[in-house]
C-alpha cells in the first residue's frame, strides 16, 4: 500500500495562488468597491455637521423593518409598490398601445416621418418632471395625473424605436419572401414582428425607466399613495433613512425587473442569437466527405 | 421541368444623378432539363435579370414568361448569401417557403435536408452553422418547394474553394436527379464550364452578346483536358465579345 503525502511548501504555493486569482478577479473588485463606499459612509458620518444624515446600518435597519412591515407611514412597501406598479403597468399598456402604430407608420412613411418628427425630438428631450407638473396641474390627486404622466414620458420611447425598428427590416428577407411567393400575412409574422423585437425591448426599456422617474414625480406631486408619495412622506417625518432607504427599494424594484422579466423575456426571445465565442456546429465525418 | 422567356427586357434605374441601364435589350428562351449558366463581368446586370424574373424587381420595358406547361412555373431562387431567418431553425426556414406547412411539407423538407447531407441540423438555428452549411440550408430551401425552376445567383462565390466544389458536386446530383430548369448566375468561367449545357454571354450595359452550348459528358472534371479548352475557348470567345465595353 503506498500513501502519497502532499508536500507543504506546494501545498502553500497552491493557496497563494488560488488567493490571488480571487483578489484579481474582476468580481472582487466590484464588491471591494461597495465594501469601501459603506465603510467610508459608515466612517464619515461622525465628521459631517449634520444629524440628518444616517448610517449605512440605520438605512438598513429602516429597509427591515419596511420589509417585515413594521412602518409608522400609513402604506407598507408592498403597498406602495403595489400601487406603484398597476400605474406604472397601466401607462405603459396605453403608452405602446398609442406608440406603435405611430412607430408602424412613421417606420412606413417618409411624409409621416416628416410630419411627426419635430414632436418625437420634443417628446424625448422633455424632463419628466415638466410631465409631472402639467398632469399634476391639470387633474389634481388621484390616479389620473401619474398615469398620464407614464403615458407622456414613455411614449415618444416607443414611437422613435418602432419606426427605427421598421426602417431596419432586412430588405434582403423581405425579398426572399417576394421571390418565394411568401403571403403577408407571413412575411409579417416570420419577417418584420421578429426583426422589430430588439428594437421593442429597447422601448421597453427606455420607456419603462423614464416613465418610473416620471411616475414618482407624479405621485409627489399629485398623489396620496404609491412609492414616489413614500418619499415625500419620509421627506415631511424628517427622516433621512427613509427617503435613502425607498431610493434603494427603487433600485432594488429595478433590479429585479431587469433579471426577473427582461433577463429571462430576452433570453427567451433571442435563445437563437449565437453565443459569444461559440463555434458552428460541427459537420458530421462522412465515408464520402472528401472531394 | 419550366419554360423561361425573355423578351426584349430592359431595366433601368433612376438615381438622382443619371439613368442607369441594367439591361438593354434582353431576350432568350430557356427550357426542358437545362443548366443554362449567365456568365458577365461584375455590373453587366445577371443579378438584376434573376430579380426580375423572380418578382422582387419589375423590368422598365420588355416581358418575361416563366411557365410549366399551360400554368406560371413555380420558382426556386439561391442567393449569393444563403438568407436564411436567423430567428427560425433549420426546418423552419424550410417551411417559411411551403404552400402548407402539413406533415407532408414537413417530411419533404426533411428529404430534401437529408439530401444536401445536413439533417441532423433540423433544430439548429443558422447562427450555429458554418458559412457553408448555411448556403446548403438555402439550397435545400429552393429545392424543397419542388420548383420547377431553379434561379441561382453566384450562391458559391462567397465559400472556400474546397466547400464550394463540393457544393457544385451536390447541385449538379440533384440538377440530374430532379431535372430541373436551371438558370444560374456565376462570373466564374470554370464553374460555368464544369456545370451548364449552355451559357449566356452578358456585357456591361446589360447586353446579351452571346449563347453558347457546351457539349462536354457529365460528369466533368475541372482539371481535365476538355474541360480546360473548353474554357480556353469560351474566355477566347469573351475578348473577342466586346463584354466590357459600355
Amino acid at each position: 500500500m503506498s500513501v502519497v503525502v502532499a508536500h507543504p511548501r506546494r501545498a502553500r504555493r497552491r493557496l497563494e495562488h488560488r488567493l490571488l486569482g480571487v483578489v484579481r478577479s474582476p468580481r472582487f473588485a466590484r464588491w471591494s468597491s461597495w465594501v469601501a463606499f459603506l465603510v467610508v459612509w459608515q466612517l464619515s458620518i461622525p465628521l459631517l455637521p449634520t444629524l440628518l444624515l444616517p448610517t449605512p446600518a440605520e438605512v438598513g435597519e429602516f429597509m427591515w423593518d419596511e420589509i417585515r412591515g413594521d412602518t409608522v407611514a400609513p402604506q407598507t412597501v408592498y403597498e406602495a409598490f403595489g400601487v406603484s406598479l398597476v400605474r406604472l403597468s397601466i401607462g405603459l399598456a396605453i403608452a405602446f398601445a398609442i406608440g406603435i402604430p405611430i412607430g408602424l407608420l412613421m417606420g412606413l412613411s417618409k411624409k409621416a416621418t416628416w410630419f411627426g418628427h419635430d414632436f418625437v425630438v420634443v417628446g424625448l428631450a422633455m424632463p419628466s418632471l415638466v410631465w409631472a407638473l402639467i398632469a399634476a396641474m391639470w387633474f389634481g390627486f388621484g390616479n389620473t395625473a401619474p398615469l398620464v404622466t407614464v403615458v407622456l414620458a414613455a411614449v415618444m420611447f416607443v414611437v422613435i424605436n418602432i419606426a427605427e425598428g421598421v426602417r431596419n427590416v432586412p430588405k434582403d428577407l423581405l425579398d426572399m419572401g417576394t421571390a418565394y411567393d411568401v403571403e403577408r400575412r407571413d412575411v409579417i409574422r416570420h419577417v418584420v414582428f421578429p426583426s422589430l423585437m430588439p428594437f421593442f425591448f429597447a422601448a421597453l426599456r427606455y420607456a419603462l425607466a423614464n416613465a418610473w422617474k416620471g411616475l414618482v414625480l407624479a405621485e409627489l406631486f399629485a398623489s396620496t399613495n404609491g412609492a414616489g408619495w413614500m418619499i415625500k412622506f419620509w421627506y415631511d417625518a424628517h427622516r433621512a433613512q427613509g427617503i435613502i432607504g425607498y431610493a434603494l427599494f427603487f433600485i432594488l424594484f429595478a433590479l429585479l425587473i431587469e433579471r426577473l422579466v427582461f433577463g429571462r423575456l430576452s433570453a427567451r426571445v433571442f435563445r437563437w442569437r449565437p453565443q459569444a465565442g461559440a463555434l458552428p456546429r460541427p459537420e458530421p465525418v462522412t465515408a464520402k466527405g472528401g472531394n | 421541368m419550366g419554360t423561361i422567356s425573355v423578351h426584349n427586357l430592359r431595366k433601368e434605374f433612376v438615381t438622382a444623378d443619371a439613368t442607369v441601364v441594367a439591361l438593354e435589350n434582353v431576350s432568350f428562351e430557356v427550357s426542358g432539363h437545362e443548366f443554362v449558366s449567365v456568365v458577365g463581368p461584375s455590373g453587366c446586370g445577371k443579378s438584376t435579370l434573376l430579380n426580375i424574373l423572380s418578382g422582387i424587381e419589375t423590368p422598365t420595358a420588355g416581358g418575361i414568361d416563366i411557365t410549366e406547361g399551360e400554368r406560371v412555373a413555380r420558382l426556386g431562387y439561391v442567393f449569393q448569401a444563403a438568407r436564411l431567418l436567423p430567428w427560425r431553425s433549420v426546418i423552419d426556414n424550410l417551411l417559411f417557403v411551403q404552400d402548407s406547412r402539413d406533415e407532408a411539407a414537413r417530411e419533404r423538407c426533411r428529404r430534401y435536408l437529408e439530401m444536401v447531407e445536413l439533417g441532423h441540423t433540423a433544430k439548429s438555428y443558422p447562427g450555429q452553422l458554418s458559412g457553408g452549411m448555411q448556403q446548403r440550408v438555402g439550397i435545400a430551401r429552393a429545392f424543397s418547394i419542388e420548383p420547377d425552376v431553379l434561379l441561382m445567383d453566384e450562391p458559391f462565390s462567397h465559400l472556400d474553394a474546397i466547400t464550394s466544389r463540393t457544393l457544385r458536386r451536390e447541385l449538379h446530383a440533384m440538377w440530374d436527379a430532379t431535372g430541373k430548369t436551371v438558370l444560374f448566375v456565376t462570373h466564374d468561367v470554370s464553374e460555368a464550364v464544369e456545370l451548364s449545357t449552355r451559357i449566356l454571354l452578358f456585357a456591361k450595359g446589360g447586353r446579351l452578346q452571346g449563347d453558347i452550348p457546351v457539349d462536354l459528358p457529365f460528369p466533368r472534371d475541372g482539371a481535365s483536358d476538355e474541360v480546360a479548352l473548353a474554357k480556353a475557348e469560351l474566355l477566347r470567345k469573351f475578348e473577342s465579345l466586346d463584354l466590357v465595353a459600355t
